[in-house]
């Protein structure tokens, strides 16, 4: 006799179930749709179902004397119930295959109440065994029949019983515990009411679950984000098996399946779960080809892949079923797979086609799943490469430094093997460590090359780096230098290998990046000769000011001839704010056609807010840019004046526009700033000076203008396009050298933006690349160290 | 790092947004399994950027 362990409380509510499973055959034979359980205050147990009730008859071929009834029989025989012949129920469930008479074996007391025919009968048992026994002779057979008590116009069956705590220790039940099962029920056997009350508490509840398994699977997934509504259903019968099953994917990684023969749950699955198994790998993998979802992401998609975030309920009813154990934990018999194959085969294929958005999302994932899978094989080789993790056999490309302290020492990632050359011959080879790393470009179209690390630079960075990499083996602690310093050309191509380093540390080693060991080279952009003088400047903004202080340099500027001249700091004064606003019309000239904002310069206080000022504004524009662009007033939705620009440049038409928040922002205010200040230096007779030339102009911009010019004469200017244009000293001296060189420290929110950058790199998104290639934005806040 | 609240940051692999803690030993993504994808396509040569000049040396690999 097995009901589960008497100890752990399983055996405990098993009792409830082997009752509820009986009311719940009844319901399954189409005689019952409520059953009521209710937990007693004494911890007793009452199951009350309006199915036909328990035969009262006697059973004339009992052996026992005298003759018992076959509600008596089935209370006190082992296997005596309906559930055990086929022709009483065509399926049955019963959870452990003992019946009631087990459950009122192992209770302190059982009353058993039927109402059927229109009279209410009584049977009591104390440890199994009937007490106040009646008997009577029928034909004159000595029988017991069941005490009837009374007439009734209901029918039915109560089981009212108190289990036995000699042999349980402890009849606590746990609401919980009785409440999913009885849910499961529910759904399993659409329709049936089944209503829990525990008086205990006084909680109650009703489990009326239509929707069947289909509701189950839904239910079950509630709480979940689910990746699509409409959830697959089948219903089907295959000789005497009958199949339904439900499957709905939610955005996790784990799966849910529960599989049920005749209500009762298998743990292990068993032939059921193989044959929706086998349906749906052949059936989803068939319509990934047929639609070529799996092309683009060149993996092959598994039937392991498919139970990712899948939520499913199968539940088979089998005549007569075999179970491996017992517990009934696995189906074994051999009839329902192919069953099960045949309709959910049948019918997914049909969900499939008929709901195209639905198939599409669940194979999306199926193959996000696909390829996840595959990436964590190649990751594994990776890790497994020799020397990734041994660390041990430091490759011959690295020249590495005679330091050994990590805080001592440095690494400089050079990209290019002629700069990784210059750098080795330049470097400081007590403290200054150089790998060099080479992109691998392919072609991929005719005119696209892209850059990539290859896989073994990769490696062979994590080797040289010590940290190992993955999650067992990774640890920040083994750095070998704390200075990780990124050197790479300073062009759009160096740009993007820097964005690919600074993203693959953030990713896969952002301790480094938050413990600030990872720095970027600054090389210089150019090289500037100036008489004697010999100067490497950083970039575009560098370049500039130098230049302009050269240009200043003994220079005056006289408004008028009778004015005073102004210079030195002065001067350079009106020329930053100068230069400022050029800057501000650079930037803004991709959205409002440069010539228009130039005209801006003209004149001061400009705006568009009323009548007059608006007038002003466009005539401004309008003769300034005479046969240029076009310029209309207009309101937008709120009525506010608009300025639009139209050029047509050989019939293309293009249109940028002004509005009334542009007027009011920072940008036209550094515009408005030097327009007040070259108004108050315009004169007639305006010249500048400088050293002993003169030169008359009409205003500021051309002063300006000659004075650059005239500077640009005496200085020679040289633009490094790469690493590997300057020579080991050079490098050394400009970029290498702790005395002179500016290292940038990578902070995490910097790794954030390269990581965004990538993204935008990586993505399908033509126009933000576009944009940041443009921009060659890499926001790395100037840190010296 | 810089005080104040920490940064949000999307998983790279799954788009999932959450903040930037050290806790969360798997950071920036959100679990092993996000980052062990992102490991696998570096390991993959998946991840590539555009090059403007093709001029740093013929391409060593004219597979697509």
């Amino acid at each position: 006799m097995y009901i589960g362990d008497t100890s752990d409380g399983t055996g405990l509510h098993h009792m409830v179930f082997e009752v509820v499973d009986n009311a719940i055959d009844e319901a399954l034979a189409g005689h019952c749709d409520e059953i009521k359980i209710i937990i007693h205050a004494d911890n007793s147990i009452s199951v009350t179902d309006n199915g036909r009730g328990i035969p009262v008859g006697i059973k004339f071929d009992d052996k026992f004397e005298p003759k018992r009834s076959a509600a008596e029989i089935v209370m006190t025989v082992l296997h005596a119930g309906g559930k055990f012949n086929q022709n009483s129920y065509k399926v049955s469930g019963g959870l452990h295959g003992v019946g009631v008479s087990c459950v009122n074996g192992l209770s302190e007391w059982l009353k058993l109440l039927i109402c059927r025919d229109g009279k209410k009968y009584e049977l009591e048992f104390q440890r199994g065994s009937l007490v106040n026994r009646i008997t009577e002779k029928q034909n004159g057979v000595e029988v017991s029949p069941a005490k009837l008590i009374g007439e009734t116009a209901k029918r039915g069956t109560e089981v009212h019983f108190l289990a036995d705590s000699e042999i349980f220790g402890t009849i606590d039940f746990h609401y919980e515990i009785l409440a999913k099962r009885l849910r499961e029920l529910s759904f399993l056997n659409n329709g049936v009411k089944i209503e829990l009350l525990d008086q205990r508490t006084g909680k109650s509840e009703n489990f009326a679950h239509s929707g069947g398994v289909r509701g189950f699977v839904e239910y079950m997934n509630r709480s979940k984000a689910v990746l699509h509504s409409k959830t697959f259903h089948a219903f089907g019968e295959a000789g005497v098996v009958s199949v339904e099953v439900a499957m709905q994917w939610n955005d996790s990684y784990s799966e849910v399946v529960q599989c049920f023969t005749n209500n009762i749950p298998q743990r292990d699955g068993g032939t059921h779960l193989t044959g929706l198994r086998m349906a749906m790998t052949r059936v989803i993998n068939k319509y990934i080809e047929e639609n070529d979802l799996a092309k683009k992401a060149k993996v092959e998609t598994s039937g392991d892949d498919m139970r990712e975030g899948l939520t499913c309920v199968l539940s088979v009813k089998v005549p007569e079923p075999k179970f491996s154990s017992q517990t009934k934990d696995k189906l074994v018999s051999s009839e329902v797979q192919p069953a099960v194959q045949e309709i959910v085969a049948e019918k997914l294929s049909e969900y499939l086609l008929e709901n195209p958005v639905e198939a599409k999302t669940i194979c999306g994932k199926i193959i996000e799943a696909a390829r996840a899978r595959e990436a964590a094989r190649k990751a594994r080789e990776l890790t497994r490469r020799k020397g990734v993790l041994d660390g041990i056999g430091l490759p011959g490309k690295l020249a590495d430094c005679q330091e050994k302290d990590p805080a001592l020492s440095e690494l400089y990632l050079v990209e290019g093997d002629s700069a990784g050359g210059s750098a080795k011959q330049g470097r400081d080879r007590k403290f200054q460590a150089i790998l060099p790393l080479k992109g691998k470009i392919l072609n991929v179209e005719k005119a696209r090359f892209e850059k990539l690390i290859a896989s073994q630079e990769i490696a062979t960075l994590i080797t040289v780096l010590g940290t190992g990499i993955g999650k067992e083996e990774y640890s920040a602690e083994k750095l070998r230098y704390h200075r990780i310093i990124i050197m790479t050309d300073a062009d759009v191509d160096g740009a993007h290998i820097r964005t690919l380093l600074l993203t693959f540390f953030y990713r896969q080693m952002p301790e480094l990046v938050e413990r600030g060991h990872i720095y970027i080279a600054q090389p210089p952009l150019y090289k500037i000769k100036h008489g004697k003088e010999e100067r490497y400047l950083k970039d575009e903004q560098e370049l500039k000011s130098y230049m302009l202080s050269i240009a200043l340099k003994e220079a005056a500027f006289y408004p008028t001839e009778q004015s005073e001249g102004i210079r030195a700091e002065a001067l350079s004064e009106i020329a930053r704010q100068f230069f400022v606003a050029e800057a501000v019309i650079d930037r803004l000239s991709s959205y409002v056609f440069p010539e228009a904002l130039k005209a801006l310069l003209t004149e001061s206080d400009l705006a568009i807010d009323d009548e007059k000022q608006t007038r002003r504004t466009v005539e401004l524009i309008q003769n300034a840019c005479k046969g240029i662009i076009r310029v209309n007033l207009e309101k937008d939705e709120a009525g506010e004046n608009i300025i639009c620009l139209e050029r047509n440049l050989h019939g293309n038409i293009s249109k940028t526009q002004m509005n009334r928040e542009f007027f009011h922002g920072m940008d036209y205010q550094q515009i408005n700033q030097i327009s007040k200040t070259m108004s108050a230096l315009k004169g007639a007779n305006s010249f500048v000076f400088r050293g002993d030339q003169k030169k008359t102009v009409i205003d500021f911009t051309q002063a300006i203008q000659w004075l650059i010019d005239e500077a640009k004469k005496g200085v020679s200017i040289q633009r490094y396009k790469g690493l590997g244009e300057m020579n080991p000293e050079q490098l050394w001296e400009t970029t290498m050298d702790v005395k002179n060189r500016t290292l940038l420290r990578v902070k995490i929110e910097d790794a954030i933006e390269a990581d965004e950058i990538f993204t935008t790199l990586m993505g399908d998104i033509v126009e933000p690349r576009r944009l940041f290639i443009e921009q060659n934005a890499l926001g790395v806040k100037n840190l010296d160290v | 790092m810089s005080s104040g609240k920490p940064p949000i940051v999307t998983c790279p692999t799954c788009g999932k947004e959450h903040a930037w803690n050290s806790s969360n030993r798997y950071r920036p993504f959100c679990s092993e399994r996000c980052k062990l994808i992102d490991l696998g396509k570096w390991a993959n040569e998946e991840y590539r950027v555009e090059q403007r000049e093709a001029d740093h040396g013929a391409p060593e690999d004219l597979q697509a």
